[in-house]
């Protein structure tokens, strides 16, 4: 799509170019009216015909500035596309002239005759010489804008208001100056005015010429291609365009072109000239300052190798993340400054764990070899003493260089990298002669040592942060896989009230419970604690979910199905891990609830009637012995189910909170409070614990992963008992779907890992 | 900030670890590398005093398990003695009597230590 932008320029450049064309044609139009009258026109045409060429070939340097500005080339190349243009004048100077002209200039012939007009007033004879005029005025017009358009662009380098209005006062003097000459027939003498204004061109033009600020920033070689394309330049302008009155010396190539410029337009031919001399005059200061300038070159280049380097590091400094390519610039930094002839850098490991850096990166040198030659640990400790730069002027004098001739190591910068007070490593760069290093380069080296430590430092932290951020979104999706491997839903059991929740210290925790359907009158469930937090827990739990789920169908008895967890997890636990369990079957139909116990904490029992215990039986720990020790070590507790029996089913995350004054919720605390709210619902009981429990620990969060199931019996139907709250197997339904949002209440608050 | 220590006293041929303070998640280590201290100096007769230890969670009771099977092979012990009846409690429940030597009082346990030795 075309903006309006673009549409207004190039609508722009359409008109700038049609008012060119109208001068072309307009100036071709004036000279035939000319040749025809065989006279000039009358004062008011000519003024006119100047009207239009001043209009014309301004919008021809318009045109050509911004086209100039748009494709900006180098010197060299500014100089070289200069040459071949004005060749090409030249050359097209010099046919046009051959066209029609008679075949030699016979003795005593009237040169009138030969050029084809009017040597004093300039009016054509033949209308050859009107085209003739014409094509090289137009030639010369545009070679004189072209020239002046590029060199302009040279010129003002660097520019300030005071070059920039130089140069623009130059511009309107030779534009001045030229039109001037607008009423001075050709050949005639320039008046006193007409000179002077000449000169204050003049005067313009050298100050002009000695605008030369783009010479300093080249290198030697470009120096010399620019000089000789400049002297080239220069040859060709002398030689072939040539200037002043006496341009048919000067002309040599083209002799008479001057003639019929001058009599094409008095003031293009002057402002043509003008142009001529200020190109002659600028390549002959470029020629001469670049001479002068050649010997400082090295000098130069070396500061603009430093701010180079520098401006590089400082680059990678936001951009580099990759440490390989870090360790590269940082080594590189001070052979590119110009600084030293080999560099390389050694690093101590992100851990630290190392007591000295070691080589990660050499620039024009092999670190290994370095590694027998350089005695890195001695530097170092004496640049991480000294906090600055160690110069070693004679390396190989120093006991802690082992150097032969042939590793080029004459002498030795030690430079640390400091970032954050810490010293990271350090930055050596060589030279191959002795007394190498100036202090100016030393100085560069330490600083680009500063730099390199900055981007290590930097990239580091990001890499850091990316890490962290990489470690908290696995996490996250890790505590969501967790979530899902804990019971969805309660299972709806009739006769049975059921109320869970849990809640994990850290993102992922080591507490489980689930429940099975074993049968249609059979309840499998279990509360588990694997020991320790975080991940390595939250895989064994995960790992318990799967004995569970697959185990407890095939040995539902509690001896059977912990028998077998226990052989199932002896080879994936670590040694100093255990799972402890309690897991239960309710049957319905038998009214019985079959608990067994490994290590677990006991769970609590309360009847309707009142009488709380714990039911304590024997069993240790999943995965404490791998023999039939284990085996022996188990105690079934068979409760026969009374309409209200109440049962909490938990980990010690429950008992073993702590308040702020370090006190422990304790068991008795837990069957107290269940010994209260006997009479409520599953859910209501369990509420009741969680809110006594965090009602105990006040402000403090929980410390630990924590798990709470209730259970509660109300009787098959039929059976149900007098006592307690009636129809609360028809809300069951409810109690489940309000137990449903507990996990979330109280996992809604996950403690800060302590520190 | 750990409120946990170990310390190292020895009686005749059994090193005896003092534990003081709570033994839970972050201190565990503590207690990981005195044992190994006494793996690496080959005494394989530990004897691990509570007296004034005042709680310990299963991660801590983990590092009691990570070694009693090492040292045993050696022809040593990691007997636990004098401890508070809370933290005894947790032992208990886990059912750790069954596989440790659990002394009420030291010298009970050094006893032991002895009994087998000669």
């Amino acid at each position: 799509m075309i903006s309006l932008a673009s549409l207004r320029s190039s609508a722009r450049s359409v008109l700038l170019g049609l008012a060119f064309a109208t001068s072309v044609i307009v100036a071709f139009g004036f000279h035939v009216l000319a040749w025809t009258s065989g006279g000039m026109p009358d004062t008011l045409l000519r003024v006119l015909f100047h009207l239009v060429m001043l209009v014309g070939y301004g919008a021809l340097w318009i045109v050509a500035v911004e086209h100039a500005e748009r494709n900006r080339h180098g010197p060299a190349r500014t100089f070289w596309a200069l040459t071949l243009f004005a060749l090409g004048a030249t050359v097209a100077s010099v046919l046009t002239l051959l066209v029609a002209r008679p075949p030699a200039a016979p003795e005593g012939v009237d040169p009138e005759l030969l050029l084809g007009f009017d040597l004093d007033s300039g009016t054509p004879i033949v209308l050859a010489a009107v085209f003739k005029m014409n094509a090289l005025g137009l030639v010369k017009g545009i070679f004189a804008v072209v020239l002046l358009a590029r060199l302009r662009l040279l010129v003002l380098v660097k520019r300030t208001r005071t070059s920039q209005r130089n140069w623009n006062l130059m511009l309107t003097m030779m534009a001045v100056s030229a039109i001037a000459t607008a009423f001075t027939s050709a050949g005639s003498d320039t008046d006193r005015w007409q000179t002077v204004l000449l000169i204050a061109a003049l005067v313009l033009m050298v100050v002009n010429s000695f605008r030369l600020s783009w010479i300093v920033s080249l290198s030697f070689r470009q120096k010399m291609t620019a000089a000789g394309l400049s002297l080239l330049l220069l040859l060709v302008l002398v030689a072939g365009l040539g200037v002043g009155a006496d341009a048919v010396a000067a002309g040599a190539f083209a002799p008479g072109s001057h003639a019929y410029l001058e009599h094409f337009s008095y003031p293009l031919s002057s402002f043509f000239e003008q142009s001529i001399l200020f190109g002659i005059l600028y390549c002959s200061t470029t020629i001469l300052s670049l001479l002068f300038h050649l010997p400082t070159t090295g000098d130069f280049q070396q500061r603009a190798g430093e701010r180079a380097a520098m401006h590089s590091l400082a680059h990678q400094v936001g951009d580099v993340f990759d440490a390989a390519r870090l360790h590269e610039a940082i080594s590189r930094s001070p052979v590119d400054a110009g600084c030293a002839h080999a560099a390389w850098l050694t690093l101590h490991d992100e851990e630290a764990t190392s007591l000295h850096p070691r080589p990660v990166h050499g620039h024009g040198v092999d670190v290994i070899r370095m590694e027998h030659v350089v005695d890195h640990d001695a530097l170092y400790d004496q640049v991480a003493a000294d906090r600055k730069p160690v110069v070693l002027e004679q390396a190989v004098a120093d006991h802690r260089i082992k150097a032969l001739p042939g590793d080029g190591i004459g002498s030795l910068v030690a430079a640390p990298l400091i970032a954050r007070d810490r010293v990271l490593g350090v930055l050596f760069a060589s030279k191959n002669v002795a007394l190498g290093f100036e202090r100016d380069e030393v100085e560069t080296i330490a600083l680009l040592a500063a730099q390199g430590a900055l981007a290590i430092e930097n990239s580091r932290l990001f890499k850091q942060q990316v890490e962290r951020e990489r470690l908290a979104r696995e996490l996250s999706i890790a505590r969501e896989v967790q979530r899902r491997l804990l019971p969805q839903n309660l299972p709806d059991v009739p006769g049975v009230g059921l109320a869970a929740a849990w809640a994990s210290a850290h993102e992922v925790g080591g507490d489980y419970y689930d429940f099975v359907r074993l049968d249609e009158h059979r309840l499998g469930l279990i509360v588990a604690d694997v020991s320790g937090k975080g991940t390595s827990a939250a895989f064994y739990m995960a790992e318990m979910q799967g004995i569970f789920q697959s185990a407890s169908r095939l040995a539902p008895s509690p001896t059977e199905f912990l028998t077998h967890a226990n052989l199932a997890l002896a080879d994936s636990l670590e040694r100093n891990v255990f799972i402890t369990c309690i897991y239960g079957v309710l049957d319905t139909r038998e009214e019985t609830l079959v608990l067994g116990r490994a290590g677990h904490c006991p769970a609590a029992s309360v009847h309707l009637a009142g009488g709380a215990t714990f039911l304590r039986s024997g069993g240790m720990g999943l995965g404490l012995d791998r023999s039939d020790l284990f085996r022996r070590s188990l105690t079934e507790s068979r409760i026969r189910l009374q309409p209200g029996d109440v049962f909490a089913l938990y980990t010690d995350g429950v008992v073993e909170s702590r308040n702020a004054s370090q006190e422990e919720f304790g068991y008795d605390r837990l069957l107290a409070v269940l010994e209260r709210n006997r009479h409520e619902d599953a859910h209501d009981i369990h509420d009741a614990v969680l809110k006594e429990l965090s009602g105990f620990l006040g402000d403090k969060d929980y410390d630990d992963d924590m798990t709470l199931v209730v259970l509660k019996w109300h009787g098959i139907t039929g059976s149900r008992p007098t006592t307690g709250r009636t129809g609360r197997k028809d809300r069951s339904g409810e109690v489940f779907s309000g137990a449903q949002s507990e996990p979330h209440a109280l996992t809604a608050t996950p403690t800060a890992p302590p520190r | 900030m750990s409120n946990f220590s170990v310390g190292f006293r020895t009686t005749g041929n059994v090193q005896i670890l003092d534990l003081r303070g709570e033994l839970d998640a972050h201190t565990a280590a503590e207690l990981e590398a005195a044992i190994q201290k006494c793996q690496r100096e080959q005494e394989f007769r530990v004897l691990v005093n509570g007296s004034n230890l005042a709680y310990i969670s299963s991660a801590g009771l983990g590092v009691f398990m990570a070694f009693i099977e090492e040292f045993r092979d050696r022809g040593g012990d990691i007997k636990i003695a004098a401890l508070q009846p809370k933290v005894y409690n947790v032992f208990d429940l886990l059912g750790f009597p069954m596989l440790f030597d659990i002394e009420a009082s030291e010298h009970e346990a050094i006893r032991k230590f002895d009994t087998v030795a000669r």
